[in-house]
């Protein structure tokens, strides 16, 4: 069955957002970034800025040169989230099924859904607009390559001074022909080198590459080439990844200066591992691996792990575990520059039981409780909200 | 000293005894391995202080000169080891404490510490209870496996090994799963007597317990706590866990829901394939038990080890089933441990539902009992 991709990309992002907080900036040239003698970089610049060869990434003395009345605004980035969120929870409305790829940028699987693409891409678009009055983009395709070269394209068609708010559809079984005539650097994963290496051999659009025999471009970029011959005929099949997974959780930190004191390495370790415990109780994670790092003062660093037979995120236990690795692997009175701790391995949900079901003991209730109210305090007030007596007295 | 050994005899002892050689020890001498002679024989002996163990050994030699000496352990089975199979000649020389060693056409001199910094060795010969060296072979290779490898509870890092009337028991658990063997003996015990062994002191045992050995005699923990194990050529002892080992006669279950015969290669091969997969998953495999579906059908253990990453393995295994319709994960690897040290040709597997433990045993024999506890699935 065909699938139906819809990518999303908001115009101009930050300079939407601004506009909003200050209408006066509307149709003027000016971009969100750092200021030109302070090396600041262009984060986003506004169309009427485009049109004098502004672009975003470059740095602001030089955008300044192209476009000596440009107004630079510094970012508000509270603002653009707010909004990023306003926007995924629209598109949250139509389907779970959505993959968030940066603040102003998404894919969403809409196959199967009532709606056919492009009429989903342009309610979405009107809602967008006309609900919180930012302008956007929509390619819709069969694939996630195709759906974002299509936006890419439809974006560059629009005519017009303002934002683009563009629509491209490319129906299912033209994407070979849609792409043929594109130059290869629209292509993912078609870096400056690979673009090269291709033009040495006469290939300069997608149709060019699109001709290539597989085996050949596997042979000359191995995997990567294998995909792009692939890509070059309109077939994608990565789905779209509703959620990033969290694959570990974990913190580290490096001393100002090396420590060699066993104490203050071992309190260190023990308010890491409550964070750890924290982020996990917060994220609901349990992890069955804990991992200890280590880096001496010459830099080398040792990673080492152990795997429990049941997932935790008990505060009391990752250190446990932490402190056995530590002690297992810290020659005392090494200079350490570097120390972490992390809880990984969270696809197990399964426990063993054990034979004598162990009667919780009063330590460890008291030790749930307490840490139970320390969760309730750092929920309410962040994180270092509260620490442990043993760490009070000799701050460094 | 002025001995002579073959390069062969040295080789094995010193193999043997090097399991009892800590390896960052408190005392130099105790990296030592000490030789000492006694009447035509050589003594080779090790002792690791922080598990308690000392493993002694003799080996046969022609003794011109009696004497002793410690030697760095690595550098004298280093060198034995690349020694060619000749007479070795040993000559100390006192005044310096170094040994001269001669096979063939090489020499060295190894650089030791006096005998008499050397801890002393419990040499008990009497032994108070003898048992088939074959048995205690199995028993251990059946139970040790079992015992807990990381101290968090240290007396499970031990064999419960008693002696009640004419039988032994030992067993062994790591608070997840126990395997229990018993065996007839000889002697008869009127009062129980019961003691804890370090599993790693067991495991040193039954590897160095041969086809020579036809019995084995230990010596149970008199004024010491300590018990000792001689073998033909060899004494193990081994300092005694303290402390109460947790009741298990009352978690073997009595009765059961399901109980399924299979082929022990069948299920160890089932578990293993299984394995592959469950990895991933702290080692679960789910498994499944189907009765027959009707008289003269057989039934039927289904093994399905999953990871979300890599894929699944799903195995089906003939098995003739009684009871009730089984489902239940264990961790794969529990059962691979206790079917490599099961000879029999087929075992029963027994459970009462997915939150009981589950009973492993040879078929027609219960002298060896192997409880697993299952994973349940947690959200």
């Amino acid at each position: 069955m065909n699938r139906t991709i819809l990518h999303l990309d908001l115009d101009a992002f930050y300079c939407a957002v601004e506009e909003q907080r200050d209408p006066a900036l509307r149709g003027q040239a000016f971009a969100v970034g750092g200021q030109p003698d302070q090396r600041g970089v262009v984060a986003s610049c506004s169309y009427a800025a485009r049109r004098f060869g502004v672009h975003s990434a470059m740095p602001m003395s030089r955008a300044v040169k192209l476009c000596p009345n440009l107004l630079i605004v510094s970012a508000h980035f509270k603002d653009y989230h707010h909004f990023s969120g306003l926007v995924m929870a629209r598109l949250q409305d139509v389907t779970p099924m959505i993959e968030q790829i940066s603040i102003d940028e998404a894919f969403m699987d809409v196959t199967g859904l009532r709606e056919t693409g492009d009429i989903l891409a342009r309610r979405l678009q009107n809602q967008i607009n006309s609900e919180l009055g930012l302008s956007c983009s929509f390619g819709v395709a069969a694939n996630m390559l195709v759906a974002k070269i299509a936006n890419n394209m439809g974006k560059s068609e629009a005519k017009g001074d303002g934002p683009p708010n563009a629509i491209k559809v490319i129906p299912a079984g033209q994407e070979a022909e849609f792409l043929a005539p594109l130059p290869i650097r629209e292509l993912w994963g078609v870096g400056p080198k690979s673009a090269e290496k291709l033009a040495r051999m006469g290939i300069y659009t997608i149709g060019d590459l699109a001709r290539q025999p597989e085996a050949g471009m596997t042979r000359l970029f191995g995997k990567n080439g294998t995909e792009m011959a692939q890509h070059a005929r309109g077939i994608d099949l990565r789905e779209v990844e509703t959620e990033r997974e969290t694959k570990s959780i974990s913190k580290e930190i490096t001393f100002t200066h090396d420590v060699t004191d066993g104490d203050i390495l071992r309190r260190t370790l023990r308010k890491m591992c409550d964070g750890v415990g924290w982020r996990l109780r917060t994220e609901k994670l349990r992890g069955t691996t804990v991992k200890v790092k280590l880096r001496w003062e010459d830099f080398t660093t040792l990673t080492r792990q152990i795997t429990l037979n049941h997932p935790t995120d008990s505060d009391t236990e990752i250190y446990e575990t932490a402190l056995i690795l530590f002690h297992q692997n810290w020659p005392k009175g090494r200079r350490v520059r570097l120390l972490g701790v992390g809880v990984s391995g969270f696809d197990v949900h399964e426990a063993q039981l054990e034979l004598w079901g162990k009667p919780e003991s009063p330590v460890k209730k008291v030790d749930s409780k307490l840490q139970n109210a320390l969760d309730k305090l750092r929920d309410k007030f962040g994180e270092d909200i509260i620490q442990r007596g043993s760490d009070l007295g000799d701050e460094e | 000293m002025r001995v002579s050994v073959r390069q062969e005899n040295l080789a094995k002892g010193l193999s043997i005894v090097g399991k009892a050689v800590e390896n960052r020890p408190t005392l130099p001498v105790l990296s030592n391995i000490l030789l000492s002679t006694e009447d035509a024989r050589l003594k080779l002996a090790a002792m690791d202080m922080s598990l308690g163990m000392s493993i002694t050994c003799w080996i046969g030699a022609k003794v011109d000169q009696p004497g002793a000496i410690t030697l760095p352990s690595r550098t004298l089975a280093d060198l034995v080891n690349n020694l060619s199979p000749e007479r070795v000649d040993l000559l100390l020389d006192k005044a310096t404490q170094t040994i001269n060693v001669r096979c063939g056409a090489t020499v060295s001199n190894i650089k030791g510490i006096d005998a008499s910094e050397f801890p002393l060795i419990p040499e008990n010969t009497q032994g108070d209870v003898v048992v088939s060296g074959q048995v205690l072979k199995e028993m251990i290779s059946q139970t040790v496996f079992a015992a807990a490898k990381e101290d968090n509870r240290p007396i499970l890092t031990g064999v419960y090994t008693e002696f009640n009337g004419n039988m032994m028991t030992m067993a062994a658990a790591d608070g997840y799963r126990l395997a229990v063997r018993t065996t007839e003996i000889e002697q008869r015990f009127d009062k129980k007597v019961f003691l804890v062994i370090p599993a790693r002191a067991l495991a040193e045992v039954a590897r160095i317990i041969s086809d020579e050995d036809e019995e084995v005699s230990i010596t149970l923990p008199g004024e010491r706590d300590l018990v000792l194990f001689h073998m033909k050529n060899t004494n193990v002892s081994s300092q005694l866990l303290e402390g109460k080992f947790p009741d298990f006669g009352a978690i073997i279950p009595r009765s059961y829901n399901t109980s399924s015969v299979v082929y022990t290669s069948d299920l160890l091969r089932a578990c293993k394939r299984a394995e592959i997969f469950a990895r991933d998953a702290a080692g679960s495999a789910q498994l499944i038990v189907k009765p027959p579906k009707g008289p003269g059908e057989p039934g039927e253990v289904v093994l399905v080890g999953k990871s979300s990453e890599r894929g699944d393995n799903t195995g089906m295994i003939d098995a003739s089933v009684e009871g009730e319709p089984l489902e239940t994960s264990f961790n794969v690897k529990y059962l691979i441990d206790a079917l490599n040290v099961i000879s029999d040709e087929r075992v029963v597997l027994q459970s009462s539902g997915s939150a009981n433990p589950g009973v492993l045993r040879p078929e027609n024999r219960d002298d060896f009992v192997y409880i697993v506890m299952p994973m349940a699935t947690q959200r």
